[in-house]
């Protein structure tokens, strides 16, 4: 199974002391009001990804977020996702349904 | 090309997360660290991110690149004076000052350019200005010291949706009626550089305003990693020095490998001892610049693959199909002989420990005389002198040549 999180904000169990320094450490960030992770640095996000995986034991990837429509979406949805040398990061690009509706396309072009 | 070249930061495409940490850090007025590296492969939009975001803030841009010296005298007499006082303009509200951008740090290397890297981490730490570098592998060893005083910005290859969504808007804005397969072709053959699929584009686009699919065929493939043996075949069967450089120029083969390789194969191409020894001579000026070329001086690298390239096109009309001698004949012999060389070694080192002689003192001078002395009596008293076992013996009186 491979949980989809989102970059923005996400939920892990109570991790021990050591874990939870190494993932602030790794560049994530913890408002404790909302019990939320969020990404803040990116720079180790392959260590980061690791890490939350061995916590949740399973699978876990970031969901993008579309450029043009703000949209969620796993890369798994794309059909270049073999092709891709950057996959499931960084977590920005364009949805698949966005990158073939050329009507969608000239509503965004109008708005830059 | 020069029209598309992002002028304001949300022009460039892809990096978000990169882009809004680079401009966090710029704008911050207590900065955690004076110095920014940005890193990714070219193409995906460091030096126009840089180039953006001095002219959105008000900053002029002191920039030392890779066509510069770098040399630690270089750096102070542009670098410091830049870095040590506020210019004037400060004060007005229209400009932020200056902002030092040392482009591709990683290509600071050689005697040119000694020094510098000592040089740009005192001006960092030393800097009223803020410091950006920019470079595409920072795994260099001599960037070491370097990557502690700045901030890490990493930038990933550009991914095929924003590429395509890219050349879509430009061939909007350029009445370009394209094909999504045709632009989709022209990223995937960019690999991640958006500069060279804009180029790509540009070249394809001006001959005709419809761009279909077919049109883009023609396209050569960008950095595509030719092998030891396809190099070979298609150096060998060029048909002119152009095409051969050109050839020598996108392979990633191993220039010593190479060299040797073909040094192998000549003769099997060609059969006239005329033409194999102008061959050989275009061969020995190509190793002559590979020599010098060693580790550092890589702008001689034209001049090798020339020369090369020279040898394959001595007579293109008469090529013939053959079979290629690959790997080299002298790597194949080095791996065959091994056991051998490792075993001869291993009595030689005995040999200088109970002699007070270096390994190769005893290879050359020692064993030559030891080997006669088994030949003609084993004598057991310098076997066991020398401590050699019964396979150290045998190896010895059966050794033909060392």
């Amino acid at each position: 199974m491979v949980i989809v999180l989102n970059p923005k904000g996400f939920k892990l169990p109570r991790v021990e002391k050591e874990k939870f320094t190494l993932l602030i450490r790794l560049g994530l960030d913890y408002n404790r009001e909302q019990c939320l992770y969020s990404i803040k640095n990116f720079n180790n996000i392959e260590k980061v990804i690791d890490t939350i995986a061995s916590i949740l034991n399973t699978e876990v990837v970031f969901s993008q977020t579309c450029i043009r429509c703000g949209k969620n979406f796993p890369c798994s949805e794309c059909k270049y996702n073999d092709l891709c040398a950057t996959k499931d990061q960084p977590f920005s690009c364009v949805c698949p349904q966005c990158l073939r509706d050329r009507k969608l396309f000239e509503e965004y072009l109008e708005k830059l | 090309m020069e029209k598309y070249r992002p002028k304001k930061i949300e022009d460039i495409v892809g990096n978000e997360e990169a882009k809004a940490t680079f401009i966090e850090w710029l704008k911050s007025k207590r900065k955690t660290k004076k110095a920014v590296l940005l890193y990714g492969s070219p193409g995906v939009g460091k030096t126009a991110l840089v180039n953006a975001a001095a002219k959105e803030f008000g900053f002029t841009i002191i920039e030392m690149n890779a066509s510069d010296t770098r040399s630690e005298k270089a750096v102070n007499e542009i670098a410091k004076p830049a870095t040590s006082y506020l210019a004037l303009d400060t004060f007005t509200a229209e400009s932020k000052g200056n902002l030092l951008f040392l482009d591709e740090v990683d290509g600071i290397a050689g005697n040119e350019d000694r020094g510098g890297v000592s040089a740009i981490i005192d001006i960092v730490e030393k800097s009223r200005v803020p410091v950006i570098m920019a470079a595409n592998d920072p795994e260099v060893d001599k960037l070491r010291p370097l990557k502690k005083v700045c901030l890490l910005i990493r930038f990933h290859q550009i991914r095929l949706p924003l590429i395509i969504t890219l050349l879509q808007k430009i061939c909007l804005l350029e009445h370009v009626k394209a094909d999504f397969e045709a632009l989709e072709h022209i990223a995937q053959n960019s690999k991640g550089d958006v500069r060279s699929a804009i180029n790509d584009l540009q070249s394809l686009g001006e001959e005709n305003h419809v761009l279909t699919l077919q049109d883009t065929m023609a396209l050569a493939p960008r950095n595509k990693d030719i092998r030891m043996d396809e190099t070979l075949r298609g150096f060998f069967s060029a048909k002119s020095v152009d095409e051969a450089s050109s050839l020598l120029f996108r392979s990633s083969v191993d220039y010593d490998e190479f060299i040797m390789s073909v040094s192998d194969n000549l003769p099997r191409r060609y059969t006239n001892p005329d033409e194999l020894a102008v061959a050989y001579d275009y061969v020995s000026q190509a190793d002559l610049f590979r020599g010098r070329i060693g580790t550092e001086y890589w702008h001689l690298l034209k001049y090798f693959f020339n020369d090369l390239s020279k040898a394959a096109a001595v007579a293109p009309e008469s090529y013939k199909p053959f079979e290629f001698i690959s790997p080299p004949i002298r790597i194949i012999s080095l791996f065959w002989t091994k056991g051998k060389r490792t075993m001869l070694n291993g009595i030689c080192g005995k040999i200088g420990a109970q002699c007070h002689v270096s390994i190769s003192k005893a290879k050359h001078e020692f064993v030559p005389f030891i080997k006669i002395m088994l030949q003609k009596q084993k004598s057991s008293a310098l076997i066991s002198w020398l401590e050699l076992t019964p396979e150290e013996v045998d190896f010895l009186v059966k050794m033909n040549r060392y």
